[in-house]
């Protein structure tokens, strides 16, 4: 047990950003996450090229897994949202961030690799870039004058508009920190997690007793199953990330309407 | 001392911040199987809704996990 405290504390180094390279071009360095990144940088666009090599009307293989994702975006989340004309208009936008998530989130639970969504920088960077997009959509199609007015709900005391606005424009603001915040986090914390059932395994094995074979057995089950969940949090994250992009768009897109 | 309360203030902030999102988070799962079982057709409308619903309720905890961080920081 005393050296439990060593190890979250390598656990948590292992988790932190470091460069992999000491030369450095200018102020860019290749890190442990931005190297992972990159891997799934290049998956994704090979998975997708190869998907889509050969189209058919019955796909098969590896086309008909990717077909069946696409059209789960497509028409699960963007169509759903926002409507057949605007989901199409802004599924490519939609579809990458999905992919994006879910590719970087899977690939960070292979042992050994860390998720490129699991530091800040990434995650505010895409929370950023939709804060940007949709904001950018609502503008444009309602003019800047009106757009910065449908803050304020028609019919709003002359009293209570500043505050209207003002807490209109800090939810704004809050958005895309929340998303950046949300993906990071949970991420982060689950890898964290894992590692501290892998701690409890490895110390468990250090003393041969009845009650650290029992800890060890349950610190095993419990890493297995949440490995197994760990899964179905990449997918969720991915799903929740684009579906409030969707859901910040269509605001966006109907904010002068009533 | 002042690194060993921090650790304490950080740890408190994420426990207590999560009590609220955490009943928030039940009762949207509850009502969301309460109206699946009334209206079985609506239930592919009333998940997407639960998991928009359930981001903005996490994002509260999430605040707090920031927190902790920052406090532990400090």
């Amino acid at each position: 047990m005393d050296n439990m405290g060593k190890m979250v504390e390598e656990l948590l180094h292992e988790l932190s950003v470091q460069p992999l390279f000491s030369k450095h071009i200018g102020t860019f360095t290749l890190t442990n996450y931005s190297f992972f990144l990159l891997i799934a940088f290049v998956l994704t666009v090979v998975f997708f090229l190869v998907g889509s090599r050969r189209l058919s009307l019955v796909p098969k293989g590896i086309g008909n897994v990717v077909e069946w994702a696409v059209s789960f975006v497509r028409d699960g989340l963007c169509i759903d949202m926002l409507g057949s004309e605007d989901g199409r208009k802004y599924f490519p936008f939609v579809g990458t961030i999905f992919f994006f998530v879910l590719f970087n989130d899977v690939l960070g639970l292979i042992p050994g690799a860390k998720p490129g969504t699991g530091t800040l920088g990434t995650t505010f960077t895409w929370g950023a870039i939709v804060f940007l997009v949709y904001n950018g959509i609502g503008i444009k199609k309602s003019g800047f004058v009106r757009y910065i007015k449908s803050f304020v709900p028609s019919g709003t005391p002359v009293v209570l508009m500043p505050l209207m606005f003002l807490l209109e424009i800090v939810s704004h603001f809050l958005r895309p920190l929340t998303l950046g915040i949300r993906l990071y986090a949970n991420m982060y914390a689950g890898h964290i997690m894992l590692g501290i059932f892998a701690i409890l395994v490895t110390i468990s094995l250090e003393s041969l007793s009845v009650g650290s074979a029992v800890t060890g057995g349950l610190a095993f089950v419990m890493h297995v199953i949440m490995y197994g969940f760990e899964f179905f949090v990449a997918g969720l994250q991915a799903y929740i990330f684009s579906i409030l992009t969707t859901v910040y768009i269509n605001g966006a897109l109907h904010a002068t309407e009533h | 001392m002042v690194g060993s309360l921090s650790v304490l203030g950080a740890g408190l902030a994420f426990g207590i911040g999560a009590i609220g999102p955490a009943i928030g988070i039940g009762m949207i799962g509850a009502k969301t199987i309460e109206s699946m079982a009334r209206q079985p057709e609506m239930a592919g409308k009333l998940q997407a809704t639960m998991f928009i619903a359930l981001g903005m309720t996490e994002a509260i905890a999430l605040l707090g996990f920031v927190l902790a961080f920052v406090l532990m920081g400090a």
